[in-house]
């Protein structure tokens, strides 16, 4: 059976518009009689089945100051040993099966994702139901993937962006658990014990907090079943989410570490705002406008495709659990720093003062609700946007309705949602280079250690 | 040019399908189908109809090893002038079309071919082969975007190479292992050299290479060959032939002596090792290419394999390690071995170590588990491959443009099948043994803090 196409309409007229459709994805929600609740888009023109998992407020903002990079370190160690099979042991069953496990650790989750042929699915199950019930945390692997990170740590400390990544983190969360490095540092990967691993998982991956996705070559019936074997031996329920909510910290100071490179990595953030709130959608069209179109857009425009001073330009919202912001990332010659600053500002002020033509709002729309199928073309992304509704907790229909939302905005909601978000004054900048900038800039500050990476 | 001839379009129509074919299905792992415009551009189609979008790319056989000395980047930089208009299209327009309708379009360039692509719901696809077909042939961009695309290229090249000395060490390792090839110059080109030509010298290039008959047309998705063939015949048929020079390549100077690079510097804080080996690719000995794709498989397909269980897993000496071969290219493959060492190893220890692994494969062969795990493992990649509407199309462009067929494409798994453990062995023999290197000893590399900690 093939639930997943609904554009018939679409491919017998093919000069229809998308409006012909009835459902954009057709998504089956299932309950499992242990009540775990599981979203599936079952298609099975490949034999290729993938799941999607994640514990929400379990990420690595939970981490210890002491020993950041300790949810990381649970999901390199997950799939590193399990009942009776040891790292080696498991891995080979993985490899031998040619089966993705991978568990990972964000700021706001800890999840994981599971690929496998159909041939292999009962093999696939039963080593991430192992893993998930019965993780070992042998000592041999613990320091094994300790090493990997320190070495990952030690390799990044050459890349420009990468360190600017670390002091945007620490300047723009300063103050929140946001601001630790989920990586870790070198310093707090040393203290991570295999118990602590232990302790963590215990404490944090419960039902309470599990959301799955699954797509591909699987049947309602069998996923709805295979969500209590997976998952219905977890705790029911865990620790109360403390983290608190916040803003962007340091608004309108410019951060600088001096490294001896030709070109000056830029990153900044701005506040920015969540889909709780009335104006997200005119977010989202702003940010597309702004600069998250890539070519197109108002930074690629002026900055690239005018005065040739960059590669890339782009602005994207991030739509946390406890922050939201709105992020420009760019680099350019050292000597064109500050014009770049200034295209910037001056692009924000534009969208501030003069509303949207009526060709480039509409433009925009036709893009964000034009190119929403090309989410759907494997069965990896078709989990992944499955697995983003249920995390932002969105209905089934959600993408359904999606073009009108778009379709409703406004030039007056852009140019008040600019207003609120495109701020320069609010901007904090992260420089790293030798970028020639201006005496006196009084909203300077020097940064000379890279925090939470030694 | 565009010839409106349209009389003659039938016919050109009906000698097109004369010359589609399709492969026996027993034999297909995607299920292409082919055929040639009057033109001679050839046309590719690799149906996938799970979702109503298709990728559409035009790969040309020019990249940046078709250059001409001193002008190193060219077919790089041409290609970002690719999208600043024709007579009919203004700069950028191309782009902001295909966001308008929903896609996303970029492009690329590798030292054997230049692609453009994009992806995009289906109904749009005539629109994109009209201005696909009309920048083949029409490109006519406003000499004021000259000088800021040259300046948006020289950003890319500090943004990717010059401002990571990692990236600096292994474009200058790969210019010494291909001495006297243009593998050895990087596909972006060298920063002086970019900086020095101009609009007619690129004019001459783009005269000599963009025509139909040196591109091949892949589209991927919810598309079949009846389909394609008429809109293609439509867009790109009336689009002129040219005569094509030769793309006359060197070969690469024999080199008896071991290269051993060293780079110290104050940014280095990890000490990394790396070596490249010249290769055959797929188009010089398809059969050794195959038993290499195992090789590598074996010693080096996951956390599993003899390498990193060595290495990492028993001797704790390397926190990582890989081994990766690319048979993909018109001339000479690659194979790179990477490793980090572990704390208070040196790299010297750790290249010793490589190298005894090495050995052991050249005097005791793999065992025949590990190439039938291997073997597995890469057939089932094959079927992991086709869950994607743009990564066949990629797989295929790759292919065609570096010498291989449709049928090298389709019959991989079966061929990687019929990989025997001797053929492995013998292909460690014939291309890992220092004592008598294939073509030229590899070239070696440190990456070291300024001072050895």
């Amino acid at each position: 059976m093939k639930h997943f196409v609904v554009f018939f309409a679409l491919i017998l007229l093919s000069a229809c518009n998308a409006k012909a459709q009835d459902r954009f994805l057709d998504i089956q929600q299932v309950t499992s009689p242990g009540g775990i609740e599981g979203w599936l888009v079952q298609d099975d023109t490949l034999p290729i089945i993938a799941l999607q998992y994640v514990f929400l407020d379990s990420g690595t903002t939970l981490d210890p100051e002491a020993k950041q990079g300790l949810v990381r370190m649970l999901s390199n160690t997950m799939d590193e040993g399990a009942g009776e099979l040891d790292s080696t042991a498991f891995q080979k069953a993985l490899a031998d099966h040619s089966i993705t496990l991978r568990f990972s650790a964000s700021r706001d989750g800890f999840g994981g994702r599971l690929k496998t042929l159909t041939r292999h699915k009962d093999k696939a199950f039963d080593l991430l139901k192992i893993a998930l019930t019965a993780p070992r945390f042998d000592t041999e692997p613990v320091d094994r993937m300790r090493n990997a990170n320190m070495t990952r740590i030690r390799s990044s400390l050459a890349d420009p962006d990468w360190i600017a990544a670390r002091i945007l983190n620490d300047r723009m969360y300063s103050g929140h658990p946001y601001a630790m490095n989920s990586g870790g540092t070198l310093t707090t990967l040393p203290a991570i014990t295999p118990d602590d691993l232990r302790d963590f998982y215990t404490q944090y991956l419960t039902q309470d907090r599990l959301v799955v996705v699954a797509a591909g070559d699987i049947s309602a019936g069998e996923f709805q079943m295979l969500l209590d074997t997976l998952f219905g031996h977890l705790p029911a329920q865990g620790p109360e989410d403390i983290v608190p909510g916040a803003d962007v910290s340091n608004p309108g100071t410019i951060a600088l570490y001096q490294k001896d490179i030709p070109q000056t990595v830029i990153q900044i953030a701005l506040p920015a705002f969540g889909r709780d709130h009335p104006d997200y959608y005119a977010l989202q069209v702003l940010n597309y406008i702004f600069g998250g179109a890539g070519f197109g857009s108002r930074l690629m425009e002026t900055a690239r495709e005018k005065e040739g001073l960059t590669y890339g330009i782009f602005s994207s919202i991030s739509d946390n659990r406890k922050i939201d912001l709105m992020r420009i990332g760019t680099s350019t010659k050292n000597e064109s720093v500050m014009r770049m600053l200034e295209i910037i500002r001056a692009e924000m002020q534009k969208l501030q003062t003069e509303p949207v033509p009526e060709d480039e709002l509409n433009n925009a729309k036709s893009y964000l609700t034009g190119s929403l199928s090309l989410s759907l073309t494997s069965t990896d992304k078709i989990a992944s946007v499955l697995m983003g509704l249920r995390t932002q907790d969105l209905p089934a229909d959600y993408l359904d309705h999606y073009a009108d939302k778009i379709n409703a905005v406004s030039a007056a909601d852009i140019q008040r949602v600019a207003r609120d978000i495109l701020i320069p004054e609010k901007m904090t900048v992260t420089l790293v280079g030798t970028p020639q900038l201006p005496e006196g800039l009084d909203n300077l500050v020097t940064i000379t250690d890279i925090p939470n990476a030694e | 040019m565009i010839f409106c001839h349209s009389l003659y379009r039938q016919f050109y129509l009906a000698f097109a399908l004369m010359l589609f074919f399709a492969l026996p299905a027993q034999a297909q792992t995607f299920g292409a189908q082919s055929a040639s415009l009057e033109n001679g551009m050839q046309v590719v189609v690799i149906p996938n109809p799970r979702v109503p979008v298709v990728t559409h790319m035009v790969w040309y056989r020019v990249g940046a090893s078709d250059e001409a000395p001193g002008a190193s980047g060219m077919a790089h930089y041409f290609e970002h002038l690719m999208f600043k208009g024709t007579q009919k299209i203004a700069p950028g327009e191309m782009s902001k079309t295909v966001r308008r309708l929903g896609g996303n379009d970029n492009a690329f360039t590798g030292q054997d071919f230049t692609a453009y692509f994009q992806s995009i719901a289906k109904e749009h696809l005539p629109k994109l082969m009209e201005m696909e077909a009309d920048r083949m042939a029409n490109l006519a961009p406003p000499p004021e975007h000259f000088a800021s695309e040259k300046n948006v290229v020289l950003e890319e090249r500090r943004q990717r190479t010059e401002n990571d000395p990692r990236n600096l060490f292994t474009e200058q390792m790969r210019s010494a292992l291909f001495i006297n090839h243009p593998y050895g110059t990087p596909v972006i080109g060298w920063m002086s050299e970019i900086k020095t030509y101009e609009w007619e010298d690129v004019k001459k290039f783009y005269d000599a290479w963009y025509a139909p008959n040196n591109a091949i047309l892949i589209v991927s998705g919810d598309v079949t060959m009846e389909e394609v063939l008429p809109l293609a015949q439509k867009h790109y048929g009336p689009l002129s032939p040219k005569t094509l020079q030769e793309r006359a390549r060197t070969e690469i100077a024999p080199a008896i002596g071991k290269t051993h690079m060293v780079l110290q510097h104050p940014v280095i804080r990890q000490p990394a090792f790396q070596r490249i080996y010249v290769m055959p690719s797929h188009r010089m000995n398809k059969q050794d290419a195959l038993a290499l794709d195992v090789l590598t498989e074996a010693m080096s397909g996951g956390s599993t394999t003899r390498l990193y269980q060595s290495l990492v897993v028993n001797q704790k000496k390397a926190t990582s390690v890989s081994m990766s071969y690319n048979s993909t290219a018109l001339d000479y493959g690659t194979l790179w071995i990477t490793a980090t060492p572990a704390q208070d190893v040196t790299l010297e220890e750790l290249e010793n170590l490589i190298d005894a692994e090495i050995e052991k494969v050249l005097t005791e062969g793999m065992n025949e588990a590990e190439v039938k795990d291997a073997i597995q493992r890469l057939q089932d990649d094959a079927v992991f491959a086709r869950d994607s509407v743009s990564g066949p199309a990629m797989i295929f462009g790759h292919a065609l443009t570096t010498g291989s067929t449709i049928e090298d494409v389709e019959n991989w798994p079966q061929d990687i099948a019929a990989v025997t453990l001797e053929q492995v062995n013998a292909a460690a023999k014939t291309y890992l043994d220092p004592q008598a290197p294939y073509l030229r000893p590899p070239v070696t590399g440190h990456l070291l803090p300024e001072v050895q900690e």
